[in-house]
């Protein structure tokens, strides 16, 4: 089987879980035997794969993240000129014979269309957000809408992320749930650390991420436990106004905040972290908390997060509830048996959560449309 | 028994423990059960006893929670017993008054105080001094074998498990090793065919019909068949709908047919047959979950750190003699609470889900412990 996949990022380029997810998914196909060219834009690092039946092809170049707003960005009045560039550099370059197309998001769906229509070759669509996560479910842009509405509708088969992405596609988008598959992400465990007093915020900040609520909760664990240290690592267009928002509350001296962290750096800060937060208001997946709970990280994350249908040794909150995220902090840091049990019971589930299993779900959606 | 919702910003700045129980809630779930399971189930064991004129024979074991509750909310459902008590065809069990695991702190002196507020409270409503004791879910040991009897009760309940009985079996009366006791095994087998499985349509024995059952009864080996079972297993495990009650009706009726069955209570039991053995428990067993011991309530380190919590201050609540403050700690010492917290997997926890009023075990294990050092606060 030869399947063409057209991603956006790839690691060690990586700006979100898009990336970590097409790397365990290309690799873990590859080992079982499935033919994969992997396209991407070319970027400052050289990617490559070591594996005989993948190929990782550099297409062009772009200035789009997969997770960019055309109102937030200096290449605004061009960014939609960008992104139909790119597709139809991709469109251009893929050349040869496939049994499936397979893309990710909005980003190069339009691609995947015109290719599917030219070859006449079956396409698979995975969704890992939509419009409306990454908005917040606030002001959605009808652009990317448009977009992942055409994509849905003419992709073959759909893969979502988790059955909420699955109602979203179905909801939002008019999509007919039977075309919609539903195969949880997985992750690839990272090593535990010396734990100290961290309570760690790691993702995009974005409305999407809800690090504000973070910030809440940490002033309301302030009084409580004042050894705690708050780490708000990751970038992003709201980091401004988290870092006033901070100053505002008073817990300036208990925020630190990262900036961008590299793949290391990621590795090390979950590892010594105590507990992990992931108040996202709209969360497809949240591989961040698989990774955190991989490092014996309790987590609490959002009871709407995808992640959490199908894991069990988590705490969830509502993203605005910050009394009660707040409680739950201040419970992981004073009661040791709770911390030493998620941690525990956390590990022994990840292991379920692997890419061979991904890999698998994945070929048997192939073997659905070819 | 549920909580209500407590925070770590609620530690410390209430003054009324009576906030740790969601007396709203526990009206709100014992009437809706009483209406769906007690009293019609009352109801109908009192006209089977009078159908077959005594030959229907059953034994009742009553918490003192349970009383409480009845006597709140619902006193006919008191005189509903002792209206079937007065029949004479049926038997009281002692137990611990709370639903606690008393049985199992170092020292015993709270487990015997539970015990004698139990034989009070019988006493009290029954005019009446029982024979046989069954501890909470079944929890037996030698240890508590010992003293049980040391108490002077001639019988105990527990769980008629491979673990004790190897290739014996449960349909006879055992001795335990270190004590003058009469043990009564349950028939898991028969008892969980009822009580767990009536309505499962994926067991093969379904639909389990009362000839059918009296049949199998009737095939047993053994002196007596010792069927235990949760009295919500009567319209609230099963409803109405899945036939349960009509099966109970009839039930008696069918089992009578065999000349060779008959009904006994178990003060009944223990005086008409002898031990044909011994059985040695060095480590406590239950009735509950596949594992039949007490790792439903004690199998992870938050249901431990709970339970030592509360054990451990005891004596200071007793040296303190608020009459108050020690009824609080014996209602938190329910094991449902600890029940909440269990994190067993697989079939076990899908159980342990369905019961729990909580967002899983790290949402009850905080709740409750937020409680306990609200508690000990108030205590020092």
């Amino acid at each position: 089987m030869k399947v063409a996949m057209i991603g956006w990022e790839y690691p060690p380029f990586k700006a979100g879980g898009l990336a970590t997810h097409c790397y365990g998914l290309t690799r873990s196909l590859a080992d079982k035997g499935v033919q994969v060219d992997f396209y991407m834009p070319k970027t400052k690092h050289r990617t490559s794969s070591d594996k005989n039946n993948l190929k990782i092809i550099e297409v062009g170049e772009t200035d789009i993240f997969p997770y960019d707003r055309p109102d937030n960005k200096e290449l605004a009045g061009q960014f939609f000129e960008a992104v139909y560039r790119y597709n139809d550099l991709v469109v251009s370059r893929v050349k040869g014979k496939y049994d499936v197309i397979h893309c990710h998001d909005w980003l190069t769906m339009k691609a995947g269309i015109k290719i599917k229509e030219k070859t006449k070759t079956p396409l698979v669509l995975s969704i890992h957000s939509t419009e409306y996560d990454r908005s917040g479910w606030i002001y959605p842009n009808q652009w990317f809408i448009d977009i992942e509405k055409e994509g849905m509708e003419k992709a073959d088969r759909i893969i979502a992320v988790s059955h909420f992405t699955k109602k979203v596609c179905v909801e939002k988008y008019g999509i007919n749930p039977d075309k919609i598959s539903v195969v949880h992400n997985a992750v690839y465990p990272i090593p535990e650390g010396h734990k100290q007093e961290i309570v760690l915020f790691l993702g995009r900040l974005t409305i999407q991420k809800g690090a504000e609520f973070f910030l809440r909760a940490a002033q309301k664990v302030k009084d409580y436990e004042p050894d705690t240290k708050f780490v708000v690592a990751g970038i992003g267009d709201m980091l401004p106004k988290l870092i006033t928002q901070a100053l505002d509350l008073g817990i300036s001296d208990k925020v630190i905040f990262t900036g961008r962290l590299s793949e290391e750096e990621v590795k090390h800060i979950y590892g010594i972290s105590s507990v992990y937060v992931m108040p996202s208001v709209s969360e497809p997946f949240g591989i961040t908390a698989l990774e955190a709970i991989s490092a014996g990280t309790p987590t609490i994350a959002s009871k709407t997060a995808g992640f959490s249908e199908a894991f069990n040794n988590c705490l969830r909150v509502d993203f605005w509830d910050t009394d009660e995220m707040a409680n739950k902090i201040i419970s992981l840091i004073r009661y040791k048996p709770l911390h030493s049990t998620l941690s525990k019971e956390g590990k022994r589930e990840i292991d379920l959560f692997t890419w061979d299993r991904v890999a698998d779900r994945t070929i048997d959606v192939y073997n659905g449309v070819i | 028994m549920r909580l209500n919702k407590f925070s770590v910003f609620n530690i410390g700045n209430n003054d009324s423990h009576g906030s740790y129980f969601d007396s709203q809630l526990n009206k709100n779930i014992f009437l809706k059960v009483a209406k769906k399971c007690y009293l019609p189930t009352n109801n109908i064991l009192l006209d089977l006893i009078r159908k077959y004129d005594g030959k229907f024979r059953i034994s009742f074991s009553l918490t003192g929670t349970f009383v409480e509750f009845c006597e709140q909310y619902i006193p006919e459902l008191i005189d509903s017993f002792k209206e079937l008590f007065k029949t004479g065809a049926v038997d009281m069990i002692e137990e611990t008054y709370y639903h606690s695991l008393s049985s199992l702190y170092d020292d015993m002196d709270e487990f015997e105080d539970q015990v004698k507020m139990h034989n009070q409270m019988i006493k009290r409503l029954f005019n009446y001094k029982p024979r046989v004791f069954r501890n909470t879910e079944a929890i037996f040991d030698n240890r508590i074998a010992k003293k049980v009897a040391d108490m002077g009760y001639k019988g105990i309940i527990t769980e008629g498990t491979e673990k004790i009985l190897q290739w014996r079996s449960s349909n006879f009366l055992y001795k335990p090793i270190n004590a003058d006791l009469k043990v009564l095994l349950r028939n898991y087998t028969l008892s969980d065919d009822v009580g767990f499985r009536f309505s499962a349509k994926m067991w093969p024995g379904h639909p389990l019909t009362a000839d059918k059952y009296a049949n199998w009864m009737s095939q047993t080996q053994g002196d007596l068949i010792n069927l235990f079972m949760d009295y919500e297993t009567f319209g609230e495990h099963h409803w109405t709908e899945t036939g349960i009650f009509e099966f109970l009706k009839h039930f008696p009726g069918e089992a009578l047919k065999h000349k060779h069955l008959d009904f006994v209570t178990v003060r009944e039991a223990i005086e008409r047959y002898d031990t044909v053995g011994e059985i040695d428990v060095p480590w406590a067993i239950s009735w509950a979950d596949a594992d039949r011991d007490v790792s439903t309530w004690l199998g992870n380190d938050m249901q431990i750190a709970c339970f030592n919590e509360l054990k451990n201050i005891g004596k200071q609540i007793k040296d303190k003699g608020d009459q108050d403050m020690l009824n609080t700690w014996r209602r938190l010492q329910t094991s449902d609470h600890l029940y909440y917290v269990s994190t067993k997997g697989l079939e076990d926890g899908d159980v342990h889900k369905y019961f729990s009023p909580y967002d899983g075990p790290y949402d009850g294990f905080i709740n409750f412990m937020n409680i306990l050092q609200d508690f000990k606060h108030k205590l020092y």
